[in-house]
């Protein structure tokens, strides 16, 4: 039995080097034309703004390394937020010390867990589909978030809150190291235990899986608490960035954006790279700030990133379709 | 016969209507008037039209979601140009050019999905997204009220009216018609004719449907040519409706129409489906968002309780399913996670 198929090697993919090939591209290209793109205060600015959409992306993406789709990342991200953001309020409004921070993000993983299990209970165990579970459970979740707000924004955190966000250790802003841990680990998580083999066994065959032992019930619902873990960490940095909780955070784009991000990076049922969601992440954050720097002052310039995202994914697709050959989908 | 009715999905989601209708009237009997009706059914009016159109696309085995989109860009984009133009004429000229925008943007989908032989719903999360940024940069990002004095009046066309002891008047609008025609003209399609019983074969297995000879890729173009049309057809409804034109039409309602159609019956992965389940489909989305307000719920907690019924409603064929799969001892094996 040729076992060496059964460990990923550590070889780049055809997509990696596109990705990567586009992303330097795209880097000169502004660096040439826009003089202040590749100046100190955009890249730091990019940095402190990228890691939510990126982990919010690794939580989408596990989803669908499965075959499913998870729509409520952005709702249990917001939920977090509220919910420790209610809890500090009442209960810890004055104090400045390190045990805001714990309380914040004790509750939020622990919203996290809560969230990802009723997902991974309803997919897994009730055998809903997970486009249709997930949209009721986005609705849950913001609606409890609504219902004990009123509908507000939630804000008058101590200081203390925002300092993981403003914190740049070594010069490195602390949202960004997150982001490069929780990538670490996902890699590891994924690419190198049984839990990541289970999981792309079952994306690509969920009855060859259950057959070879694999209990896919146990593993939807690992793979969806992950989710709502990653998730809520990505609504503490959105907290601690904007010194707020709101439920109508980014609701009208946050999902959207990490689907389109993982399809660009090539996510399908039972494959997927954590490294090119993390080059992906970069090269939709560098279209988006340097159309924005180049197009200044024209009408309605911050709606061309879509309109460049959306034509650089048929791209994409159209080389991979002549690089791979006519694949079969 | 009347065994093959009860297990059907179309009685099953037809069940759900009638339990959930008598909760909500026992609770407010208001609810139990032809005001109601008519409330419903407008609403419904333009996601059934689109609901159609996706059918097709997921009785052929995708998902798309970026009808929506098309919606916009025609409905928006038509009353754009004919604004710049000094139209002033009635609605008719609106749906033909729309209808003309939607083909083109629907085609141009189906091209790509066959040229390169990509999965349906990558396409379309790009050309959503592409549109819509389209359509705010280089059309107009505001919405615009200024209506043609050909339309004016068209929002209150009404079919039937009725004296309602809550509401004062309330009234069917004739665009109900659309619906009744398009839905008869869908049905035909995928029942009656090669191309139908070919979009079924696809979605149901699509090696099988290549090897009995069916054109796929041909199909496959004129689902596409079909869901751009009927999404023009339902944005210029809806606009007319609404009397404004919005660049972001429908922009967060494309998972509603998709639910409503899978609610209705359809299957995921393909092969399952038919107008009749999609229209009551359509129907209970509407009946859960107004159960709220007419059970007197109040404004903070309704998006909870949307959440938790219809988190209680998808789950009811989901464990059906499992009860007949227990009772028929098979070997329980996920179809669609």
């Amino acid at each position: 039995m040729n076992t060496t198929n059964l460990k990923p090697k550590v070889r780049f993919e055809m997509q990696t080097l596109l990705l990567a090939g586009i992303l330097v591209f795209l880097l000169l290209f502004f660096g040439l034309n826009d003089q202040g793109f590749l100046a100190g205060r955009s890249i730091s600015s990019m940095a402190i703004q990228l890691p939510e959409i990126g982990i919010l992306s690794l939580a989408m993406m596990i989803t669908v390394m499965i075959g499913g789709i998870n729509l409520s990342i952005n709702a249990t991200a917001n939920l977090a937020a509220v919910l420790s953001g209610l809890f500090i309020l009442r209960f810890m409004p004055e104090s400045q010390g390190p045990m805001v921070i714990v309380a914040m993000v004790g509750i939020s993983l622990l919203i996290g867990v809560i969230t990802g299990a009723i997902n991974g209970f309803l997919v897994g165990y009730v055998g809903v589909p997970s486009i249709l579970a997930t949209l009721a459970t986005m609705s849950i979740f913001t609606g409890i978030g609504v219902g004990l707000t009123k509908g507000q924004t939630v804000t008058g955190f101590p200081e203390v809150v925002g300092s993981v966000a403003s914190l740049s250790p070594l010069g490195i802003p602390m949202p960004f190291l997150v982001f490069v841990g929780i990538t670490v680990i996902a890699y590891i998580l994924l690419g190198r235990t049984t839990f990541g083999f289970k999981t792309r066994m079952l994306g690509t065959n969920p009855v060859a899986s259950k057959f070879s032992g694999i209990n896919n019930k146990a593993v939807i619902m690992q793979i969806f608490i992950f989710s709502g873990v990653l998730s809520s960490i990505a609504g503490v940095l959105i907290m601690s960035r904007t010194m707020s909780a709101s439920n109508a955070y980014g609701t009208a784009t946050y999902v959207m954006l990490t689907i389109l991000i993982g399809v660009l990076a090539g996510v399908v049922s039972g494959k997927g790279s954590v490294l090119n969601i993390f080059i992906t992440v970069f090269i939709l954050q560098v279209i988006s700030t340097g159309s924005h720097m180049l197009l200044a002052g024209v009408r309605g310039s911050s709606f061309f990133k879509d309109f460049a995202w959306g034509v650089l994914l048929i791209i994409i697709f159209i080389i991979n379709y002549f690089t791979h050959g006519r694949r079969k989908e | 016969m009347l065994k093959k009715i009860v297990k059907s999905s179309e009685f099953v989601t037809f069940t759900i209507i009638v339990l959930l209708s008598l909760i909500i009237g026992i609770i407010n009997p208001a609810f139990f008037s032809l005001a109601t009706v008519f409330d419903v059914l407008r609403a419904s009016i333009v996601v059934s039209i689109m609901a159609f159109g996706l059918l097709l696309v997921i009785i052929a085995g995708g998902i798309d979601i970026s009808f929506v989109a098309f919606a916009a860009l025609a409905s928006y984009g038509t009353h754009m140009f004919l604004l710049s133009r000094g139209y002033n004429g009635g609605i008719f000229l609106y749906y033909a050019i729309a209808c003309v925008i939607g083909l083109g943007a629907g085609l141009l989908s189906g091209l790509i999905v066959t040229r390169f032989n990509l999965p349906i719903f990558d396409v379309s999360l790009a050309m959503m997204t592409m549109w819509y940024g389209f359509i705010r940069f280089f059309i107009g990002s505001t919405k615009n009220f200024k209506l043609p004095e050909g339309a004016v009046g068209y929002y209150s066309r009404f079919l039937v009216t009725v004296r309602d002891p809550f509401v004062g008047e309330a009234g069917l609008h004739f665009s109900i018609l659309y619906v009744l025609i398009i839905g008869v003209l869908i049905h035909c399609l995928l029942k009656y004719t090669t191309l139908g019983r070919g979009i079924y074969a696809m979605g149901g297995n699509r090696e099988v449907a290549i090897r009995s000879g069916f054109n796929i890729k041909g199909t496959l173009l004129v689902v596409f040519g079909i869901l751009g049309v009927l999404s023009a057809f339902a944005g210029v409804t809806h606009s007319f409706l609404s009397r404004h034109f919005e660049p972001t039409l429908f922009m967060t309602q494309n998972l509603d129409v998709i639910a409503a159609v899978i609610l209705g019956g359809a299957s995921v992965t393909g092969g399952k489906g038919s107008v009749l389940g999609t229209f009551m489909g359509v129907i209970l989305i509407q009946l859960i968002n107004r159960a709220m307000v007419l059970t007197g719920i109040t404004v903070e907690w309704q998006q909870l309780m949307i959440g938790l019924v219809l988190a209680f409603f998808i789950s009811i064929p989901a464990i059906r399913d499992l009860i007949n799969k227990r009772a028929s001892r098979a070997v329980e094996v996920p179809e669609e996670i």
